[in-house]
């Protein structure tokens, strides 16, 4: 307030100055049309800055926040994109990991399932041809003491029918029997 | 006989008109303006249209009353239903103080320049409009005046006497409109008012004691005689030295910031009355044509005032609130 005070005073001041001076007065300068002039020049700014420089400025202000702001959510709005763009990514490929996992781990249990269907059908052979075995060989054997009864009887009737005479019955199987367990091949159980 | 249209109607209209123009302007030369220095504000002048208590109605005062009211309409309808997109004459209004805006603030900064805006461009768009309406041909030709008291060369009269007498014009002595820029209170008015918002905005910013410390600069020669008293006779020399040529260097830039007003008022108004004088006195030497050619070069030079006038504030402007460089401590 103190300096327009002030500079009121020097304008005052430089005013009848100016207007004093006989020299000025021809070339028009009049105090009377000096203040019209000012108030006339206070009047326009006035108007203007109502008018014009307020509301424009205002306008220009405005509309610049607006371009900053489109430019900002364009940025965000690329910036979403690009970050939903990435989520996708990921998850097609965490989607595909997930699938190459299963298809790995159907795999693996098809493999065991072979291997274990091949086990079994193995030890069920194995066990098939052990029986047969030793059905085999109880049948052998069967056949073997079966043969060796008759042909120890063939042998005492040989032998009586040779020598004619009754031998004692048991104590020749016996004997016989001993003999074909020493010396014979068809051992039991071979 | 062919069919005219409306085209071609209108092209003979226009070269009967130019004809009689020409025609008719041999017969009745124009009117010998008068050239005054000083609008009409009594005194050894015409006295004023009417006085309003200490205001006076001049046709300078009418003249910048029609700037005023052709600015503030134009930027009224510009402005009245602002749209964020810009359409037609709101466009012009707001490209003009963008491109101000613009300029002011790339010259002090945005927030001194938001500061000295409404000054700086009102004194440019002021300066302007004066200079272009005080082309129109109802300026200074409209008024009040008699016949002449000088007899007017007639071209037919040197050939003719007998037919064509000699013409004594109407003389316009009082015009009803004449350029504000002509009348010396205007540029005197926008010098004071430079002046005085210089001062104002550099005090504000830097503080009485700085602003007025940019021209009284007697710091180095008090230091200088401190040291004769100490009797430090070698340095004291040269800091006195230094001294007085600093103080006188405030001294002249404290007077150069009064020389400016007398420069600020004289550019304007030697520049207007200069081009106001030029057109009135070439339809004396070649009438016809030829003097549009001035009248394009008196639109650029209203436009060149305006802009320096303007420009010159802002850059005073932009002097006052900078800070006082410390030279004179080294």
């Amino acid at each position: 307030m103190r300096y327009r005070i002030g500079l009121a005073a020097l304008l005052i001041m430089l005013t009848v100055l100016l207007s004093s001076c006989s020299s000025t007065e021809n070339l028009g300068v009049n105090w009377h049309g000096l203040l019209t002039q000012f108030i006339s020049f206070g009047i326009l700014v006035a108007l203007l800055l109502f008018v014009a420089y307020k509301p424009i400025t205002k306008m220009l202000d405005e509309r610049s926040n607006k371009i900053k702001e489109s430019i900002d959510q364009a940025e965000f709005v690329k910036q979403q994109v690009a970050k939903t763009e990435q989520m996708v990514q990921e998850q097609l490929a965490q989607a595909r990991k997930q699938g190459q996992d299963l298809i790995a781990q159907a795999a693996q249990i098809g493999e065991r399932l072979k291997e274990e269907a091949r086990q079994q059908a193995r030890q069920d052979a194995e066990a098939i041809v052990a029986r047969a075995q030793v059905e085999i060989r109880a049948e052998r054997d069967e056949a073997i003491d079966k043969l060796r009864g008759e042909f120890v009887e063939i042998a005492i009737l040989a032998a009586e029918k040779v020598i004619n005479k009754a031998l004692d019955k048991e104590t020749h199987r016996q004997l016989i029997q001993k003999t074909l367990e020493e010396s014979t091949k068809l051992k039991k159980g071979a | 006989m062919p069919k005219l249209g409306l085209k071609g109607k209108l092209l003979i209209g226009a070269v009967v008109v130019i004809g009689l123009i020409v025609i008719g302007g041999m017969f009745f030369p124009v009117s010998q303006p008068t050239i005054e220095l000083s609008p009409n504000y009594g005194g050894t002048q015409p006295a004023p249209f009417a006085t309003l208590g200490p205001f006076y109605i001049t046709n300078t005062f009418i003249a910048a009353w029609i700037s005023i009211i052709t600015l503030g309409v134009i930027f009224f309808l510009g402005t009245r239903k602002m749209k964020l997109i810009p359409k037609g004459l709101q466009n012009l209004a707001e490209t003009v103080i963008e491109v101000l805006l613009n300029f002011v603030e790339g010259v002090a900064g945005k927030e001194n320049g938001r500061r000295f805006f409404p000054i700086v461009a009102t004194i440019f768009l002021f300066v302007l409009m004066n200079a272009w309406l005080s082309l129109l041909p109802v300026f200074n030709v409209i008024g009040r005046g008699g016949p002449s008291t000088e007899v007017t060369n007639n071209l037919f009269h040197t050939f003719l006497p007998s037919i064509f007498p000699n013409y004594q014009g109407f003389v316009v002595s009082v015009p009803f409109l004449r350029s504000a820029n002509t009348d010396i209170n205007v540029p005197l008015m926008l010098a004071l008012v430079s002046f005085l918002c210089v001062e104002y905005w550099g005090t504000t910013s830097l503080g009485v004691r700085t602003y007025l410390g940019k021209f009284f600069r007697f710091g180095q020669l008090l230091q200088g005689m401190g040291q004769l008293f100490k009797g430090k006779a070698k340095a004291a020399i040269s800091t006195i030295l230094y001294g007085a040529i600093d103080a006188f260097v405030g001294a002249l830039e404290l007077l150069s910031e009064f020389v400016r007003i007398i420069s600020f008022t004289f550019r304007l108004f030697g520049n207007m009355m200069g081009g106001e004088v030029l057109l009135l006195t070439i339809p004396f030497l070649i009438c016809w044509v030829f003097p549009s050619i001035f009248y394009g070069l008196e639109t650029f030079l209203g436009l060149i005032q305006a802009v320096i006038f303007s420009v010159l504030t802002l850059v005073f402007a932009v002097m006052a609130v900078s800070k006082p460089e410390a030279e004179h401590e080294h």
